[in-house]
């Protein structure tokens, strides 16, 4: 069953599924045992004969606890098992130190990336200057803020990298689905949550949103790049680029009207 | 007592006073058999209606974007496009409605409404509920609630749209449909509370002479168990619901945040300052224990029904009932396993982590305990047996799946797809369900005097039993395949495409589980008035509402009832047959023996 696993390029992916691979030989042998003692029961202690009288027990308490105390031992033993896959991917102490961040704004129905401009910092945020014109919250009086690249439904990210998402939605909960990284995350309104990954292959894969967000959620689909680190440092100054073209193009204009109408024309350039 | 039967007859042979006693006796009764048998039919209506929704999703799913066969082109506009295919819109209602409907309307009503009614007082001995009167406002608040929440059909914006969990802040953000549907839930939680209340108080006052809570049969005590859970958890529902409610009718911030930008509303009104992750706190808070709720009364009918027919007692009495309390307790620690990827504390994850494996271990006990009550036994396979035998093994699919997910690492590629969705309809179809129709079966003869039959019920059976594995297993792999959970097109994605033929699968199985619910209906319509009369024990069981008339009349016990021991002395070497009801006193089981020395005497002398 487990063959129908989208393919797994991320690093820790192969411990979950490992864990995911654990549990299911375990569950398919406890299902197999209990049914097949029950299939058996229900053939051999059928009624055969009318009148006949069943055994007469009400049960043995050593029994009851070596079952009691069994199913403990194997399920604590699951949970702490699990626990160390789990400190290592979510944990923020454990977090690797990241080579890329990338913020990522969910919103009916597409998510926006947001990396830094060639100075290659973001701009100051909050909350308040969130709008459908400046999704980040782009704080306007911060000159670092004005070059930050911005794409729609595209993510680029580069091979064996670490890379930090720093996930928040701008109306209601999505969730950052990516199945070939063995990444989910909610995008909740008003929050920021780190979740961070590292992709061992280089290709396209999909990107979905996992939580019911209205009536387009099936919609909110978008790509994930992952290039070579040449590839990548190239799509990223070619980006650079043109935020600054556009800057320039927007030329003596005061500096809020340009943010607001950067993020505006903010079809993915790659696309 | 038998001076109201009397009455109700008088007034009946009077004629002019007729239409009053009707009401009375049919519409606005107080004898808690009346009323199981309103919550029984007023459910099972409302499992067609939370089914048909099911295949009208199961059908866009198989065939994206293709037209409702027959009746497509006759739907509102509101609810297709042009060529008759489901609309996103109505999509997303259906699936909130769906899950909303077979929870609130269908299980629950079905478990705790139609057999903690009638068992209890006839399981009990007793002549009726402790508050009659609260038992009926406890029913009639759930088909005024069900019509409020039925009203979204009806408005501007449809039904509510944002899931049964109602996730904030899209259920803030939403249509009056929402605000009827949280109404309703409102009241049926009021509903849950006053049944809950009458419960546990019945059990605790009303039991028959010599009936120690020891002596009480596993479906009284699980739904007595339930009623806790309810007092327990409902509150917080109620306040969680006040609160959304709040937010959506009077500007509240509960569980928005400061500036939230929807695209084409206005949301200047809102001040913000709220969290919605204190939304899924206080709703799983509630509702993980409601999915026990909605399982424990299942685990008592059916350890009831195998015990009876496998002719011996049950096994682990005392097991059995300490692990129904310890599942009722450690299902109020375990909520956060729903919020593994909310966005809250990681450290958090594992904890609930923890305590959600813990939990599995009284299910475990229980499973173990069903088989050794089987070991040894002399099974009868009629059909409440068949249905229980189904859910012990289904059940123990819906436990494995359990675990998956509360293994933290592992869900977070499984949380919100369809492994969700299988593991759902493991436990409570394949669990609750099961566990209803093998209750619905046994307690037929005793709530219509009349028995169902037996091979259509097989029937039945088998061809649920079969479509139901065909429709639900297979989600299991939709759900490692990735395919995400409430989504309309899964063609979308190129990852998911593969999965169409499995889709399609699925659709043609539960078509047919679909239409083959009629076989029950029609089985118990055409039975209630045409069936074989049935004997006041016709399964030969040991607890007292056997002891009772088939029906019983109001006020159940035509004679009175004393208990002398426990409901599980089946094949009991004390015993001439292979049971021993509770009611059967030491003399005249002496009684019994001196006849049967007797009639063997006679046997042997005759050549
Ligand atoms: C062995 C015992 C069980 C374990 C370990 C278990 C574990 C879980 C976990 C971890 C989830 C959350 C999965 C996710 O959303 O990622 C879940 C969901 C769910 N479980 Fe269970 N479960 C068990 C038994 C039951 C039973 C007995 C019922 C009901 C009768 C039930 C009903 C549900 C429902 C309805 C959901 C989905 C809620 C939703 O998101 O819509 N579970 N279970
Ligand atoms: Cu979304
Ligand atoms: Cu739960």
């Amino acid at each position: 069953m487990l063959d129908w696993l989208p393919e797994n390029v991320s690093t820790f992916g192969e411990g979950v599924d490992h864990l995911f691979h654990v549990i299911y030989y375990i569950s398919v042998a406890i299902f197999i045992l209990v049914n097949v003692i029950y299939v058996a029961f229900i053939i051999r202690y059928r009624r055969k004969r009318k009148g006949d009288k069943a055994y007469h027990y009400h049960g043995y308490n050593l029994l009851e606890v070596s079952w009691t105390a069994l199913p403990l031992a194997l399920f604590l033993f699951l949970a702490l098992y699990s626990d160390r896959v789990w400190q290592d991917i979510r944990y923020s102490e454990k977090t690797p130190n990241p080579d890329l961040v990338v913020e990522v704004m969910g919103q009916q129905y597409l998510w926006h990336f947001r990396y830094p401009g060639s100075d290659g910092v973001f701009g100051r945020k909050h909350i308040r200057f969130i709008s459908t014109t400046n999704p980040f919250g782009i704080d306007p009086d911060d000159p670092a803020g004005r070059d930050d690249l911005l794409t729609v439904n595209s993510m680029h990210i580069p091979v064996n990298k670490t890379v930090l998402v720093r996930l928040s939605s701008m109306d209601v909960i999505h969730s950052f689905f990516l199945p070939n990284m063995r990444v989910k995350q909610d995008a909740v309104p008003g929050q920021w949550i780190d979740v961070w990954f590292n992709s061992v292959k280089t290709g396209e894969y999909e990107i979905a949103c996992a939580e019911l967000c209205g009536s387009g959620h099936y919609l909110m689909r978008a790509v994930l790049d992952v290039h070579s680190q040449n590839e990548f440092d190239q799509w990223i100054d070619e980006q650079h680029e043109n935020v600054r073209a556009s800057i320039a193009a927007a030329g003596a204009a005061p500096d809020n009207a340009t943010l607001a109408a950067q993020p505006d024309d903010r079809q993915s350039p790659t696309e | 007592m038998e001076a109201a039967v009397n009455t109700v007859r008088h007034e009946h042979g009077e004629g002019h006073t007729h239409s009053e006693s009707f009401i009375r006796r049919y519409i606005f009764s107080t004898d808690h058999k009346m009323i199981a048998k309103q919550f029984m039919i007023t459910a099972i209506i409302f499992l067609f209606i939370g089914g048909a929704f099911a295949l009208f999703i199961r059908w866009q799913l198989a065939y994206p974007g293709e037209p409702i066969p027959v009746i497509g082109t006759m739907l509102p506009s509101t609810w297709v496009n042009a060529d008759g295919a489901v609309t996103a819109e109505w999509y997303t209602q259906l699936l909130t409605m769906h899950g909303t409907i077979m929870i609130f309307a269908v299980i629950i009503p079905l478990l705790v409404g139609t057999f903690g009614n009638f068992a209890i007082p006839l399981m009990i001995g007793a002549d009726d509920m402790a508050f009659p009167v609260l038992n009926m406002v406890s029913f009639w608040l759930f088909p005024l609630a069900s019509i409020i929440m039925m009203a979204g059909f009806f408005v501007e914006g449809g039904m509510a749209a944002a899931g049964w969990t109602g996730y904030a802040p899209l259920s803030v953000i939403a249509s009056l449909g929402q605000t009827l549907w949280i109404v309703a839930l409102f009241l049926i939680g009021f509903s849950s509370i006053l049944g809950a209340v009458n419960y546990i108080t019945t059990v605790l006052n009303m039991r028959a002479p010599g009936m120690k809570m020891f002596d009480l049969p596993m479906t009284v005590w699980s739904v007595f168990i339930t009623a806790i859970i309810i007092i327990i958890g409902t509150p917080v529902l109620a306040a969680a619901l006040s609160m959304l409610f709040m937010d959506n009718f009077l500007q509240t911030s509960f569980f928005m945040p400061e500036n939230l930008t929807v695209t084409g509303r206005d949301m200047s009104r809102t001040a913000g300052g709220g969290q919605p992750l204190l939304w899924q706190h206080l709703f799983w808070f509630y509702s993980h224990p409601a999915v026990y709720i909605m399982i424990l009364p299942g685990m008592g009918v059916v350890s009831d029904v195998l015990a009876t027919f496998s002719r011996k007692p049950l096994y682990g009495y005392m097991a059995m009932v300490f692990a129904i309390i310890a599942i009722a307790f450690l299902g109020i620690l375990v909520w956060g396993h729903h919020m593994f990827q909310s966005g809250m504390n990681p450290l958090l994850g594992t904890t609930f982590m923890v305590s959600t494996m813990v939990i599995a271990v009284p299910s475990a006990i229980k499973t173990f305990n069903w088989l050794g009550t089987m070991w040894r036994g002399q099974m009868e396979f009629t059909t409440p047996m068949l249905n229980a035998v189904a859910f012990v093994s289904m059940f123990v699919i819906g436990g494995l799946s359990g675990i998956f997910m509360a293994s933290t690492p592992v869900d977070v590629f499984i949380h919100d797809t369809y492994f969700i969705v299988g593991h759902i309809h493991y436990v409570l179809f394949g669990g609750s369900l099961f566990a209803v129709f093998a209750g619905l079966y046994y307690w037929f003869p005793k709530m219509s005097g009349r028995m169902y039959n037996e091979r259509l019920g097989k029937w039945h059976f088998w061809m649920t039993f079969i479509t139901f594995n065909g429709t639900f297993f297979p989600m299991h792999i939709l759900g490692v395949g990735g395919m995400m959970r409430r989504i309309y097109d899964p063609t979308v994605y190129d990852f998911l495409k593969p999965f169409q033929p499995m889709n399609e699968f699925i659709t043609i199985n539960a078509m047919i589980l679909g239409f083959v619910q009629f076989i029950l209906v029609f089985n118990f319509a055409y039975s209630w008035f045409y069936g074989k009369k049935a004997k006041r024990n016709p399964w030969r069981a040991n607890s007292l509402e056997w002891q009772a008339p088939s029906p019983p009349p109001h006020g159940n016990f035509d004679k009175e009832v004393r208990v002398y021991r426990g409901p599980y002395e089946f094949s009991s070497p004390e015993s001439v047959q292979d049971y021993l009801p509770q009611n059967v006193s030491p003399e005249e089981l002496a009684a019994q023996w001196t006849r049967h020395e007797q009639r063997r005497a006679q046997q042997k002398s005759e050549p």
